[in-house]
This record gives C-alpha cells, sequence and structure tokens, in this order.
C-alpha cells in the first residue's frame, strides 16, 4: 500500500509540475491561428464526457467479451511472388534513402533522407498499418536481405547451418522498446537529426544490429520481438480489420488483432515509450521545457560537459521523463483495477499485460495526433523528392518546382482532426479494456468495477494530450 | 528555480486537469461505496494473507 501511495504521489507531483509550468507555445509542424467556437480546455471536458458515456455504455450494452477470440475469413489469395517482391522493393528504397543521405546535399529540406525517415516512415507508415495491416513486414528490408543470405548460406552449406539460439524469455519485446527509445532519442534530442549523412549512417548502423539479432536467434522470432520497427508497425497493423498472412488476406473486426499479442516482457514499456516519448515531443516544444531545459543545461555543464553535451543529456532527461510519468499512469490504473476485487490476486505485472494492448490505440492516437500537422505539410515535400532526392537539381517525375502548400487545411481543421483522433483512440482503449476485464474478472459487474481506475487512466491520458496539443498554437 | 507564468497561464492549464479530478473523485467515491455494499452482501474484501511471506 505504501509503494502504491508513494508511486500516486510522484505521477500526481510530476503532473502538477507540468501544469503549474508556463502554457507551452509550439508543438510539431507550422500551423496557423485557429479560430474555435469555444475554449481549448472545453474541448478537454467534452472529451471527457465522451469517455464517460462510452464507459456508461459498455457497462450496459456490453456485458460479454466479443474481442477475445477474434473471427477471420480469406477475402483473398496472395501470388506467392508477393513477399519477395515487397522484400526487393522495401530493400531498394532501404538503399535509396541510405545513398541519398551519403551522397546527397546535406540541407535536410533538400535531402530525400530526413522527410523519408521522420515523416513517412515513422509517421505515415504508422497510419498506413493502422488502415491496411502489417504491410511493413513484408517490406522489411533487413528481413528481406536476411532471408536471402539465409537461403543461400542454406544451399552453399546443403542445409548444415546451425539452428539459431533460443530466443531468451526474459529479453521479450525489449530490444524494441530500446530501440524504439532510440529513434526517439536522434528525433528529439540528437543534435545531428538535421543531418542527412548521419541519418544514412546510423541507418546501416540499425540494419547492422538486425542483422546481428536474426543471425542469434532467427529473422521471424527477431522480427516479431527485437526489429524495433518491426514489432511497432506490427502492433499498429493488429488495429487493422486486414490481416496479411501468406495464405492470403484476411478480414477481422478492427482491433480484435489486438486481443491477440503475446505479452512478452518488455511489451508495456514499448507501448509506454512511444506514448511517452509522443508526449516529451509536444511538451519540448513550449515555454515550460525552454526553463527546465535551460536549468538542466546548467547542470550538466557544472558537472563538466560541454553546451551540445549538455542539451543533449537535458534533452535526454526528459524524454526519459515522459516515458516514466506515462508508465507511472498507466501502473496506477492497473493498482486501481487491483484493488477493486481483493480475493482476485493476479500480480500486478500480470495484469498489467493483460491490458496493455488496450494501450496501442492510444500509442497510434498520439503519434498521428501529434504528428498530423507534420504529415500533412512537411509530407508533401515528398513531391519534390521523389524528383529530386539528391537535392541536386534534377527533376525526374517533373515535380521538384512543386512548394509546400500551408493552406490546404486550415488550423481550426487541424484542431478538430487532433481532438476527433485522441478520442476516438481512447474510445477504443476503452472497449479493449472493458473486454478484457469481462474475461479476467468473469462477471460483469466486477469488471465495470475494475476499469473504473482504467477510465481514468483513459481521461489523463486525452487531457494530457489536449492539453500538450493546444501548446501547438498559443 | 522555475520561473512560473502569469496566474492566467495556470488557470487555464488547470482546467485542463479539472475533468480529471473531477473524474477521480466521483469514481472514488463510487469504488467506495462499491466495497460497502460487497461488505453488506456478504462479500469478503480482505485480501487474503499472503502465502510465504512478501510477494
Amino acid at each position: 500500500m505504501h509503494r502504491r501511495r508513494l508511486l500516486a504521489l510522484l505521477v500526481v507531483a510530476a503532473g502538477l509540475m507540468l501544469v503549474a509550468a508556463p502554457e507551452a507555445a509550439l508543438a510539431h509542424g507550422i500551423v496557423g491561428r485557429e479560430d474555435l467556437p469555444i475554449p481549448k480546455w472545453l474541448f478537454g471536458w467534452a472529451a471527457t464526457v465522451v469517455l464517460v458515456v462510452s464507459f456508461v455504455g459498455l457497462a450496459v450494452l456490453w456485458p460479454k467479451p466479443r474481442m477475445e477470440r477474434p473471427a477471420q475469413r480469406r477475402i483473398a489469395r496472395l501470388p506467392g511472388v508477393l513477399d519477395p517482391l515487397a522484400g526487393a522493393i522495401g530493400v531498394a528504397l532501404f538503399a535509396f534513402v541510405v545513398y541519398a543521405g551519403l551522397a546527397g546535399d546535406q540541407t535536410a529540406t533538400n535531402n530525400l533522407a530526413p522527410t523519408f525517415i521522420f515523416v513517412l516512415f515513422w509517421v505515415g507508415l504508422a497510419v498506413v498499418s493502422a488502415i491496411f495491416g502489417n504491410v511493413f513486414r513484408a517490406l522489411n528490408p533487413w528481413r528481406a536481405i536476411a532471408r536471402v543470405v539465409a537461403w543461400v548460406a542454406d544451399r552453399a552449406s546443403r542445409g548444415g547451418l546451425p539452428s539459431p539460439m533460443p530466443y531468451p524469455a526474459w529479453l521479450g519485446r525489449w530490444p524494441a522498446a530500446i530501440g524504439i527509445l532510440a529513434f526517439a532519442w536522434v528525433e528529439l534530442a540528437y543534435a545531428g537529426r538535421d543531418d542527412p549523412s548521419n541519418l544514412a549512417v546510423l541507418a546501416l548502423v540499425y540494419a547492422a544490429v538486425q542483422f546481428a539479432g536474426m543471425s542469434l536467434y532467427g529473422i521471424e522470432r527477431w522480427d516479431r520481438y527485437g526489429d524495433a520497427f518491426g514489432v511497432y508497425f506490427g502492433l499498429l497493423g493488429r488495429i487493422s480489420p486486414l490481416r496479411w498472412a501468406r495464405d492470403g488476406l484476411y478480414l477481422r473486426r478492427p482491433l480484435s488483432g489486438l486481443t491477440t499479442i503475446n505479452v512478452v516482457p518488455g511489451t508495456v514499456a514499448l507501448l509506454c515509450v512511444i506514448i511517452g516519448t509522443t508526449s516529451f515531443d509536444g511538451f519540448s516544444g513550449g515555454e515550460a521545457w525552454g526553463e527546465i531545459v535551460g536549468q538542466l543545461t546548467e547542470l550538466w555543464r557544472s558537472i563538466g560537459f560541454g553546451q551540445g553535451t549538455a542539451l543533449q543529456l537535458a534533452s535526454t532527461v526528459g524524454l526519459i521523463a515522459g516515458v516514466l510519468i506515462v508508465a507511472g499512469l498507466y501502473r496506477l490504473g492497473v493498482l486501481g483495477m487491483q484493488s477493486v476485487d481483493p480475493r482476485n490476486c493476479t500480480p500486478t505485472n500480470e495484469l498489467a499485460g493483460r491490458f496493455a494492448h488496450s494501450l496501442v490505440p492510444i500509442g497510434l492516437a498520439y503519434v498521428f495526433a501529434h504528428y498530423f500537422s507534420l504529415l500533412a505539410y512537411e509530407g508533401q515535400r515528398a513531391a519534390y523528392l521523389i524528383s529530386d532526392p539528391l537535392g541536386s537539381g534534377a527533376n525526374v517525375f517533373g515535380t521538384n518546382a512543386v512548394t509546400v502548400d500551408y493552406t490546404w487545411i486550415s488550423a481550426t481543421q487541424i484542431w478538430y482532426v487532433w481532438v476527433a483522433v485522441l478520442v476516438i483512440g481512447h474510445v477504443a482503449g476503452l472497449v479493449l479494456a472493458h473486454d478484457r476485464a469481462l474475461v479476467s474478472f468473469g462477471d460483469s459487474r466486477t469488471a465495470t468495477r475494475s476499469q473504473y481506475w482504467m477510465l481514468a487512466v483513459m481521461i489523463a491520458f486525452t487531457s494530457l494530450g489536449l492539453w500538450l496539443l493546444s501548446a501547438a498554437n498559443s | 528555480m522555475l520561473t512560473l507564468a502569469h496566474a492566467g497561464h495556470w488557470a487555464i492549464n488547470l482546467l485542463y486537469v479539472a475533468p480529471l479530478l473531477i473524474a477521480v473523485g466521483v469514481l472514488g467515491f463510487q469504488s467506495m461505496k462499491d466495497r460497502r455494499q460487497l461488505r453488506r452482501e456478504g462479500g469478503d474484501v480482505r485480501r487474503p494473507p499472503a502465502e510465504g511471506g512478501q510477494t
């Protein structure tokens, strides 16, 4: 009980510190001033009402689990050539982006690599995965290369290749969680993130780590648990009603793919990393962080670090703090859930794992809402970068004169998209958590009571998300 | 020390937290009522003793 109170106090204190800080001023992207009919904070209240009404609706109208045994039916056969073809496309794209990063103009906006990696790949492919399923699995360049190498080596050794080592159970999805944290660090803390050649080198390093993991533990197992992007897009792809398999394309109920996630160690951490780092990205653009980062930087400098390193270390501290606050909030929800039925002695970690899948739509909502303006505006750079990927003045497709149109969607419309995405993501999380509670707690009444605290967590995440986004144009 | 903004900024930020605080208050109260009701209905709300000391 003492530990619970301490955790609650820590999370509440962190939240109050954020609230006490001056309102943040800028998040991702360039957004104009909104013309909203009501104050922004009132959207937070409205979102809370939607969540509470959804919670009551679920309690009354959803008395039996419906998502746990997902039915699916095959809607199409897939030609055998599709997988290697997609793999070849993935390898070609990877090679070209790395080449552009190394050989092209080193100005970020004139080079394909930064836009491709941070906008099209990280944000665009996340949205594509949630709609069309885990297409990255087929496109995954390091998986494709590893499969070809394994096939050739197997032929050359006449089937004498040693079997991969068993994947350690304790390792779970920890490599993926660390990989996503490292990617977020490059995006948000690393001073050389705008340098295309740095990004290209990091992409090659990442590929080398994947090859090492695949050679040790097997291609498919590493792809499922160790490859940060394979796991990230794989989790988001489970939101989709489409499932790609070797023998065909399957249709299932949206979100139902999430109920079959194998919750191994590191899964909750990975989801907290996704939500926490995105939250930090929003927070770091504001005045409040401006104050904090100055003091943190001074602290690191007083220890003896240079200005640049001190700034990166300060951002690293903020990034990790963001992840820990999100993890703390989720932990509080789970502890609350545990306290509802004292006869249920499920260990906290196991309960946290059982409900981890409800964080996936929230993670997507955070990523999409937060980076929507980035995708909407910076994504347009792809139009001229496909014609001139190296910034050399080429005009392969005749589109190198295209400019970014900042007027095609207004700031007001962007705000409505943010609110809608956050609310839909959290309602989806509530649905998944409620359905799982019906299985975990047996009867509908106890299940509903157990979800009081998950509802509070959802409201906390929604309020936090809207607060961070509201800072975008204040 | 962190420089704090004007009271106006504080108030606006608190308005984002208010729904959460209200929800936690209401849910906490409801949770307490549920526990009392469970006790009245004869349910054993005590946590069973842990086996073998710390868990």
